[in-house]
């Protein structure tokens, strides 16, 4: 009669990271009066900064979970959580080591070999080293186990040849991790037969080509291999393993606060401006604002089950529809205000951006769509 | 998916049986009645019997000693076999009322009724049915409260959609002395009031999800399980992650609330933030819970309705969710872009 829970019960004391919170909003205060960034809407995929990656660096606030004898923090993962939050929330630049932080750094503590750890993490933590991700192509998206770049095995390594796209940063960043097939396609066996290899981004035979985003900016990368020689040493995990290295990746990639603070400045200032009466006061912003603080809380959830080593696919499922969902929404309802009242030059562009960066929100990471499927067969609809 | 149960987490896997049990056989011998609910004694008795109509009354007064936790387990309990009875106002409410003012709290059945300066209230749970009335009226700044007759009063009979009853009080004010109580203490009992029914929303909700699956797991249309279409299984998801944020936001208020001793300075948004969200995702979760169940889903003869009107009666009582949404916003404005961002954490 009673199904199991589909999200995790939260166990963290809120306030046993009060000090930590507290510690990063004086940095961050700090760095505001320096003048130097500026609060913007989906910062972690469009706040490249590498001289503010290099004082987080300086904190302590990168690769806060590598172990010490890898030049790290040896701190919580919800620590981790609790820092990356309070710098979304506040707008910070900190796409140049996001995905380094965020994936990079968990899948290379289970799946790396001890040469890859030392040669990445030590450099991830002092903010020297950036990663993409090489997952999609042009004929994949959401349909991952699809993927044609393939890995043929050459004299001390493997050679690499096809298409990624939708690798963001790919243009400053040193390396990324791609997914290939190395088996030809078992159709009774989708998912066997692919594997990850870590990919130097300025090897010979890569080619890296700029994706623009309709309104003109540039995060976007197709990155071409052809024939690309990567050794054996930079095989990532096993060899036909690939599938389940990659879904774990992925409920660390989807329950975490980027997917529902993207647009938090602009919830933020969009307050401000009712507040002070250049906007008509709305109650949906008390009901965003409830669903941001509620997503807060069950996000929270999903990282102490994540610190746990508990399998979250499915909570960080549901975080991300919630919260993408969401942060979108909010998008939505500063549009619907903001029009051409004449509002602040400052607030408009916050909200064109947020309206120009929306579609995204519901795509990357894995579209609501399959996601909705992932959170239907946990339910054991499928 | 983890393997705890879907209650208010922290309560023996035992106590939840025991309560599950109590309410599935007295559902299975009383099926839903038309009109008002009356209270049944002979099922009071029989829970009273158990320890568990004062679950949360100190033992050296007759109580079981629980906290709010069990307290939470025995109302979703209560709300997945579709029992309706005045546990919550008793116990969790009028009792406790009673107990903080030392005022002696005997056998007799009771619930509350906040009377405004005229001594009337509207909409009370269960008065019509209960042995005695705690009243709470403004007095000189403050409130006073005390244990009345019901004999005493005028109550208007009245039910919500799904016949509970909510009963309009009046009291002659005047001739009651009652005792001093601060303000801040029916604080409290408003706080706990509007938790007790966020409780009950997340649980009606849990069993529409339940009942969703079930149905469109086992019901073939077009030759196959209506769970094996993609459409179907989005609006399933959609049920499932609604009523997941609803309980997490009700369950961050509660944990807060115990924590606080229902006191702390931020349990006011935190408990409008568990309204809020849980009276919006019964939208999503009532809409979609009837799209999967199709027709059958509307008669009086599926269970689903049990479930589907008594979520939408409750994110309406101790405050609807447009008044929740109202709290947030307040308190939005209030803190402006600088503070927002620590209202939601602290």
């Amino acid at each position: 009669m009673m199904l199991p829970r589909l999200v995790p019960p939260a166990t963290a004391d809120p306030a046993s990271t009060d000090a930590l919170r507290a510690e990063v909003r004086d940095f961050l205060a700090e760095q505001l009066t320096a003048g130097a960034f500026t609060p913007s809407v989906d910062a972690w995929l469009s706040g490249w900064d590498e001289t503010f990656t290099l004082a987080l660096a300086d904190r302590g606030w990168l690769g806060m979970t590598v172990p010490k004898s890898y030049g790290g923090h040896g701190r919580s993962f919800l620590e981790r959580f609790v820092v990356t939050e309070e710098l979304l929330a506040a707008g910070a630049p900190v796409a140049a080591h996001w995905i380094a932080d965020r994936q990079i750094v968990p899948a290379l503590l289970k799946n790396g070999t001890a040469q890859q750890k030392s040669q990445f993490l030590p450099r991830i933590v002092t903010g020297e080293c950036y990663f993409g991700i090489g997952m999609s192509e042009p004929d994949s998206g959401s349909d991952l186990a699809s993927v044609r770049t393939r890995a043929v095995p050459v004299d001390c390594g493997w050679s690499l040849t096809g298409t990624k796209v939708w690798t963001s940063g790919a243009h400053h960043a040193h390396a990324f991790i791609l997914l290939a097939r190395t088996a030809p396609v078992d159709p009774a066996h989708r998912h066997a037969g692919l594997s990850q290899f870590i990919v130097d981004l300025r090897a010979p035979g890569v080619e890296i080509r700029p994706i623009m985003s309709m309104n003109g900016a540039h995060h976007f990368n197709e990155v071409i291999l052809d024939d690309v020689f990567v050794p054996d040493a930079m095989v990532f995990g096993q060899i036909g393993a690939g599938w389940q290295q990659v879904t774990s990746e992925l409920a660390f990639e989807r329950s975490g606060p980027e997917r529902f603070l993207s647009t938090f400045t602009l919830l933020a200032a969009t307050a401000e401006q009712m507040a002070s009466q250049d906007l008509f006061r709305s109650n949906d912003l008390g009901r965003l604002v409830a669903r941001i603080a509620g997503l807060h809380q069950m996000s929270m959830a999903v990282a102490s089950a994540l610190e746990r080593d508990e399998p979250a696919d499915v909570p960080a499922a549901v975080v991300k529809v919630l919260g993408t969902t969401t942060e979108g929404d909010i998008a939505d309802f500063a549009d619907l205000h903001a029009g051409d009242t004449g509002a602040d030059p400052g607030y408009v562009e916050l909200v064109h951006a947020a309206v120009d960066q929306r579609p995204g929100f519901t795509l990357r990471g894995g579209t609501n769509e399959v996601l909705r499927g992932v959170i239907a067969r946990g339910l054991g609809m499928r | 998916m983890s393997s705890e149960l879907a209650t208010i987490d922290g309560v023996d896997p035992a106590v939840v049986d025991m309560m599950d049990a109590v309410f599935a056989d007295y559902r299975g011998t009383h099926p839903p009645a038309e009109g008002r609910i009356g209270r049944d004694p002979a099922l009071w008795q029989a829970l009273d019997e158990l320890g568990l109509v004062r679950l949360t009354g100190s033992e050296s007064a007759g109580g079981s000693g629980a906290g709010w936790r069990e307290a939470a387990g025995l109302l979703s309990a209560a709300v997945r076999h579709g029992v309706r009875t005045p546990l919550a106002e008793h116990d969790l409410l009028a009792c406790w009322l009673l107990d903080a003012i030392s005022v002696p709290c005997d056998e007799a059945v009771r619930t509350v009724a906040v009377l405004d300066a005229r001594g009337a209230a509207r909409g009370v749970p269960w008065a019509g049915d209960a042995e005695r009335v705690v009243l709470v009226w403004p007095s000189a700044g403050q409130y006073r409260v005390v244990d009345a007759e019901p004999g005493s009063l005028r109550i208007t009979p009245g039910t919500n959609i799904i016949g509970e009853p909510r009963d309009d009080v009046l009291a002659n004010i005047d001739t009651l002395a009652g005792v001093p109580v601060p303000v801040e203490r029916v604080a409290q009992l408003q706080r706990k009031s509007a938790l007790v029914r966020a409780i009950q929303l997340c649980a009606a909700m849990d069993r529409i999800l339940a009942l969703s699956i079930e149905h469109t797991t086992s019901r073939i249309q077009f030759g196959r399980p209506l769970s094996k279409f993609q459409t179907v299984q989005n609006l399933v998801s959609d049920i499932a992650a609604e009523a997941a944020l609803a309980r997490s936001a009700t369950e961050a208020a509660l944990a807060a609330a115990v924590t606080a001793d229902w006191s702390g300075a931020n349990l006011d948004f935190l408990i409008a933030v568990a309204r809020s969200c849980a009276g919006h995702a019964a939208s999503v979760v009532v809409r979609n819970g009837h799209q999967v169940h199709g027709a059958m889903g509307t008669t009086r003869e599926h269970r689903l309705h049990e479930f589907t009107r008594p979520a939408l009666a409750w994110r309406g009582e101790f405050g609807t969710v447009a008044h929740w949404d109202d709290v947030v916003t307040d308190a939005a404005l209030r803190v402006g872009a600088v503070g927002l961002w620590n209202l939601i954490t602290d």
